[in-house]
């Protein structure tokens, strides 16, 4: 058998439509997860323990959970629990951002905490107040260290989106497997795609690289 | 020396503080004059930097009131408590200043940005004349040409200097010196130990937490030695240091002068050093 990779080429029109869906999840639930995952690591970050506690709670449901299992019970189960309609899109988004909200609230919390306890004193003596602190002091040294493992989690994200295609979303690996199910060339079909995916994210990984650089020069 | 009024800067009384079972402050009463210098020296795990970190509530006691210039930033005794809103705290905390044993500079500001950052944010103080006076704090600390340097291109003794200039670019009526000069290498200790003295022949009220006995001697007006979380003893340093009024003080004490005992003859020995070849 020869390996034909024109087959694939050919349906180009199918893959690209996966591609736009792909990118489109992606981008929404990153946003998501983004914003949710700011509000629950601020959440830990306060003092009050019920607070804390709660932002710990979602952390932990999210992060462990398998992503599929999530996915599969927010589309299925979710509607029957709460007697109300979801499409598989809204579903798809609901899943998938706020299993990013975990890890990006692991990400963001981390970061804050990590910065030395000494460059909070300093500005409390010098009689900056929380939020001053936090805007001038904390943040702007917490996110730099975030930058790396923020476009990680990125990453795995659009990695992720191919788990929608269990919901029948028409993301790139759905497609794929439509373009499989008429050509019969599954090897041409994923392999194309697991080309189109690499070359996608290896931007992203080599962009992350030159600011680690970047930070340690 | 200028002569210290008998006006009390900064008042804290009965201050009293936990962590768990560990007591760690058990009713400490001290008042510094304006002008004044007043070590605190003792032991490690004798409440010192505790007592230091609670005169401009970054740690918050248990029990106890603090002054500042007649303005009350805490007093607690039993079920009564002064409350305060962040605003108000903050308002009498910048009539302090303070430095760390480990700088704590903000490493992604330069020297000057560092300097100005308070005034800017805290005071609403115009940035052209928030640098004018940040320039003249660092060449009054020897680094006029610091300011664009980032922490991290400084030595020690630099960055703890430029950490002087920023507790000062508030104007603060006392300086808090948390062991100043323990993070150093031995060799910058001198020059950050001589801005304290520069800050000391203007007249600034200060309380420095040191384990220098022998800068202590020479620069304080008053010393208190701490010892299991009450002040021990307090006197001028020649009284304190040579009269031993505790077994425990004396101890403390007895270990510098011993190690002065033993370097002596090193003091009188000519300078020239004489090298001789094997053959």
């Amino acid at each position: 058998m020869k390996f034909d990779p024109s087959i694939v080429f050919a349906n180009w029109d199918i893959l690209a439509y996966g591609l736009l869906v792909t990118l489109k999840y992606t981008i929404y639930t990153c946003a998501i997860g983004l914003a949710i995952g700011l509000l629950v690591a601020l959440l830990q970050l306060t003092p009050w323990p019920l607070m804390r506690w709660s932002g710990r709670v979602w952390v932990e449901f999210f992060r462990n959970i398998p992503l599929l299992v999530l996915l599969m019970w927010t589309y299925y189960a979710l509607p029957i629990f709460l007697q109300i309609q979801i499409g598989k899109e809204t579903a798809g988004v609901l899943g998938l951002g706020f299993y990013a909200s975990g890890f990006y609230a692991e990400i963001l919390r981390a970061g804050v905490q990590s910065i030395d306890h000494g460059q909070t004193d300093a500005a409390i003596a010098l009689g900056m107040g929380y939020f001053q602190r936090m805007k001038r002091i904390i943040l702007p040294q917490a996110l730099r260290r975030m930058v790396p493992p923020l476009m990680g989690q990125t990453i795995m994200q659009l990695k992720n989106t191919t788990l929608l295609s269990v919901l029948t979303i028409p993301d790139l690996l759905y497609q794929a497997g439509y373009i499989a199910s008429f050509t019969y060339r599954p090897m041409e079909v994923y392999t194309v795609i697991g080309a189109v995916f690499i070359l996608m994210l290896f931007p992203l990984s080599a962009l992350s690289r030159r600011f680690e650089r970047k930070e340690a020069a | 020396m200028i002569a210290t009024s008998t006006e009390v800067v900064l008042s804290v009384r009965g201050i009293e503080k936990s962590y768990g079972k560990n007591h760690v402050l058990r009713g400490v009463d001290l008042d510094v004059h304006r002008g004044e210098v007043v070590c605190l020296i003792g032991a490690s795990g004798s409440g010192k930097t505790s007592l230091l970190r609670c005169m401009n509530l970054l740690m918050e006691p248990d029990q106890g009131e603090i002054v500042i210039e007649g303005a009350p930033l805490f007093r607690s005794a039993g079920d009564e408590r002064l409350k305060l809103s962040g605003r108000q705290v903050s308002a009498v905390r910048i009539k302090t200043g303070m430095v760390f044993q480990s700088f704590n500079l903000f490493p992604h500001r330069t020297a000057l940005e560092n300097i100005i950052e308070a005034p800017l944010v805290v005071k609403k103080v115009p940035r052209a004349e928030a640098e004018a006076r940040a320039l003249e704090l660092l060449t009054r600390m020897g680094l006029p040409d610091a300011g664009n340097k980032y922490p991290s291109q400084l030595s020690g003794g630099q960055q703890q200097r430029v950490a002087i200039a920023r507790a000062l670019a508030m104007q603060p009526t006392i300086m808090l010196f948390d062991e100043p000069t323990s993070a150093l290498d031995p060799e910058l200790v001198g020059e950050v130990l001589a801005a304290i003295r520069q800050l000391a022949a203007d007249g600034m009220t200060m309380v420095i937490v040191t384990h220098e006995i022998g800068f202590a001697y020479e620069l304080a007006d008053r010393v208190v030695f701490m010892d299991q979380g009450v002040v021990a003893a307090s006197g001028a340093p020649r009284d304190l240091l040579l009269s031993a009024a505790s077994p425990r003080l004396a101890a403390f004490v007895g270990r510098f002068t011993e190690q002065a005992r033993l370097l002596g003859p090193l003091a009188v020995q000519p300078a020239a050093p004489s090298f001789t070849s094997p053959n």
